[in-house]
């Protein structure tokens, strides 16, 4: 048996010079900012949910209650029905306008036209400004009396008023299209990107081919552009999904409980209520859902970037 | 050189988690929170001057430097962070609390009625409500109101000679209005305090309603309760099934979206607050003078009620020289006869000390004879109760929800309870 003294790697001086000439102890800041900022914080709330907190008493219990309240209790699961409602609309919409956008933007560009600019400013504007602010603005567009800007216009023309806002349909609605304005801007902004980055010669080569508009469309720019349509799909889908500010401003999930998507219930249990234990447990589930998400997101359009 | 950095860059990371946690108490420094409308940055000129300069005559005085921070919008937020922060010992020395709540924070506040002694005060001079709310459990005083509200039906005369009684009064009046290409009644049903406090709980308590029982549960499901909330579901039910409400109420949560709404000039009959009347008469100019108020219709049978409101300060600190200088700035600038009649002139609200309605330095809003008199006959405050917030949000979502067509009164209110109770027959 050799002696530990004679293995040069064995010594700890080695050993710390070795670790120190890898990148290791360089991601030791930062992983511990990450354990700080994110990792603690999302232990304390799984550790929430199962409790019974609330705002107001610092002794609690462990119990699954918040998690049986949540599934027994009527609200629930029409909640996550809005919520999928707003989301796959939004997400649906925002990629195909966003899509649609950079494509006319990019258009616009290799014919020259003047403009293209301004054009690319403006929608850029869109996603500058705070959701807060959109769900004003829209109020102030959806508002169902004669100050209504749109049922003003509707009504010139006979057509108003809308009960944009007090019917539920209708309010649901409402929310979903404000929220595709708001979010059509970032995902033309990445489209944008994503078609800038394909090879012009790949396209004259596939049209000297013979493929038509439809053919490049699907053999030559959606593979090129799929590795973006996959961050673009990931992205816009977690932020609408904790989408709270601009629905807040716009129906405070109303009329009823109507447009209360998930993030807005867990204001309401935590600030409005005082239950922690509620709210956290309903974070959880929020948490899980875009965690599944974009497992699902990255297996389905990964494998398909593979294949292709 | 390598080790340098990392370890400059550890130090650089353990600053920054040392200085963000540094805590912010100071022994020469006199923290406190309080609404926008009060405070020295309030958009109100004069307000915030007032304020200042009662806040630099404290500061000479004691030698404290006054800190304040301002509450967010959301009353109920507010509540809930300015609780959160009580609970983990870390509120601020002295705090603006919705009048009601007071009891809440009751552990965790100072007993004031030394200081009342030594600065004169007397608890009889403060309205009989405000005294209920202000005085403990066990007899201490601990919270200070600084002006409070009630809610009424302000209507235009030309269009309605005489005010409705009850509520059938009131959609019958509504309808003739709609008929005529008006608005009907105008009135909070949507989500928001406004809807619960205006249009909910005066018809309830009205029939002699209870919402929260002794042992602090809910109990506006239990027994008469039930009937007397579903004759409250069923009677705005029929009003927009009628056409006497419109089906947009259930956008408009708070007593002030009744500003936008007169703004129109449709409207000839809304229920408003108190604090609105000066905004009324900004909008309607010259009209104002045709328009009158009266206490809210009440469901037929029903005792004349209407909800109370307002604002109290409490003291949470034990520095017996900060609790001094924190309570000679709040009766100088909110409290004392004097600052009290100011402040309530300057914010358009109801003094709550008999003694400052005759104060020379006193100016009162329109109608605040009228005003008063409803408080004094009919004013009811919110229950103080932890569960309040819980009940409260649930109806005005049941109500939404009545209102927009998407459950039946008795689903509505069913559901309500079974969300507002939940758990609570294993804990009995």
């Amino acid at each position: 048996m050799k002696p530990e003294t004679n293995d040069p790697l064995a010594s700890p001086t080695k050993i710390k010079k070795k670790f120190l000439n890898t990148p290791y102890p360089w991601l030791i800041p930062l992983s511990l900012l990450l354990i700080v900022v994110f990792l603690y914080p999302i232990i304390e709330i799984v550790r929430m949910s199962f409790s019974d907190m609330n705002l107001v008493d610092s002794e609690y219990t462990y119990t699954f209650e918040s998690y049986v309240r949540l599934f027994t209790l009527p609200g629930f699961w029409p909640m996550l029905g809005t919520t999928g409602f707003f989301v796959f609309f939004s997400v649906t919409f925002q990629l195909l306008c966003g899509f649609i956008v950079a494509l006319l933007i990019v258009r616009g560009e290799s014919l020259k036209l003047k403009g293209t600019i301004v054009v690319r400013t403006s929608v850029l504007v869109a996603w500058a400004i705070p959701g807060v602010v959109i769900g004003i603005i829209f109020e102030m567009l959806y508002t169902e009396t004669q100050a209504g800007i749109l049922n003003h216009f509707l009504s010139l023309i006979g057509l108003g008023p809308i009960t944009f806002l007090s019917d539920p349909t209708m309010a649901l609605l409402s929310v979903t299209l404000a929220n595709i304005w708001r979010g059509t801007a970032f995902s033309m902004i990445l489209m944008y990107a994503g078609l800038q980055t394909i090879s012009k010669d790949v396209q004259e080569a596939a049209k000297i081919d013979g493929a038509g508009p439809f053919q490049r469309f699907r053999n030559v720019i959606l593979p090129a552009i799929a590795p973006i349509v996959l961050i673009n799909l990931i992205i816009i889908s977690i932020d609408t999904f904790n989408t709270f500010d601009m629905v807040m401003a716009l129906t405070q999930g109303g009329p009823g409980n109507s447009t209360e998507v998930i993030a807005l219930s867990i204001y309401t249990s935590i600030f409005q209520e005082f239950n922690l234990g509620v709210g956290a447990a309903t974070s959880v589930i929020l948490l899980l859902i875009n965690i599944s998400m974009t497992l699902v997101y990255l297996r389905v359009l990964g494998k398909g970037r593979n294949e292709s | 050189m390598k080790s340098f950095s990392l370890l400059s860059c550890c130090a650089g990371c353990f600053l920054i988690f040392a200085v963000s946690c540094t805590s912010a108490d100071d022994e020469n420094t006199l923290t406190w929170i309080t609404g926008s409308d009060s405070s020295p940055d309030a958009p109100d000129e004069e307000m915030s001057s007032y304020v200042q300069q009662n806040i630099n005559a404290i500061e000479s005085d004691y030698g404290f430097t006054m800190q304040h921070s301002i509450h967010t919008s959301n009353i109920d937020e507010a509540m809930a962070r300015l609780q959160e922060q009580a609970t983990r010992g870390q509120a601020p020395d002295f705090a603006l609390i919705d009048g009601y709540a007071i009891e809440r924070f009751e552990e965790h506040l100072q007993p004031l009625n030394e200081l009342m002694d030594e600065h004169g005060m007397d608890l009889n001079d403060f309205l009989p409500f405000a005294q209920d709310v202000m005085v403990g459990e066990d007899g201490n005083v601990y919270g200070l109101y600084l002006s409070t509200d009630i809610r009424y039906v302000f209507y235009d005369t030309r269009f309605v000679p005489e005010p409705p009684k009850t509520w059938d009064e009131a959609m019958e009046i509504s309808l003739d209005l709609v008929d005529q290409g008006y608005e009907g009644l105008v009135l909070p049903l949507g989500i928001g305090e406004g809807t619960a406090v205006t249009s909910l709980w005066p018809l309830f308590w009205g029939q002699g309603g209870e919402l929260i029982d002794e042992n602090g549960q809910p109990s506006f499901y239990n027994e008469d309760n039930k009937e007397h909330m579903l004759n409250v579901f069923n009677g705005i039910h029929k009003g927009v099934q009628t056409g006497a409400i419109s089906k947009r109420m259930a956008t408009n949560g708070e007593e002030n979206d009744g500003n936008a709404e007169i703004s129109t000039g449709l409207v000839k009959m809304l229920y408003p607050g108190s604090w609105q009347i000066n905004t009324f008469q900004d909008i309607l100019g010259d009209d104002f003078q045709y328009w009158d108020v009266a206490s809210l219709p009440m469901l037929e049978g029903g005792e004349q009620t209407s909800s109370v409101g307002g604002w109290a300060f409490g003291i949470f600190t034990e520095d017996p020289d900060k609790q001094q200088a924190a309570f000679d700035f709040l009766q100088r600038t909110y409290v004392g006869a004097e600052g009290m009649a100011r402040f309530t002139t300057r914010d358009g609200s109801m003094p709550v000390r008999s003694s400052v309605y005759d104060s020379p330095e006193f100016e009162p809003i329109p109608f605040i004879d009228e005003f008063l008199d409803i408080l004094e006959k009919e004013g009811q405050p919110r229950p103080p109760d932890q569960i309040y917030n819980t009940v409260s949000v649930q109806l005005q979502t049941a109500i939404s929800q009545v209102v927009s067509g998407s459950k039946t009164p008795e689903q509505a209110l069913e559901d309500a309870w079974e969300i507002a109770t939940f758990g609570m027959e294993d804990d009995e």
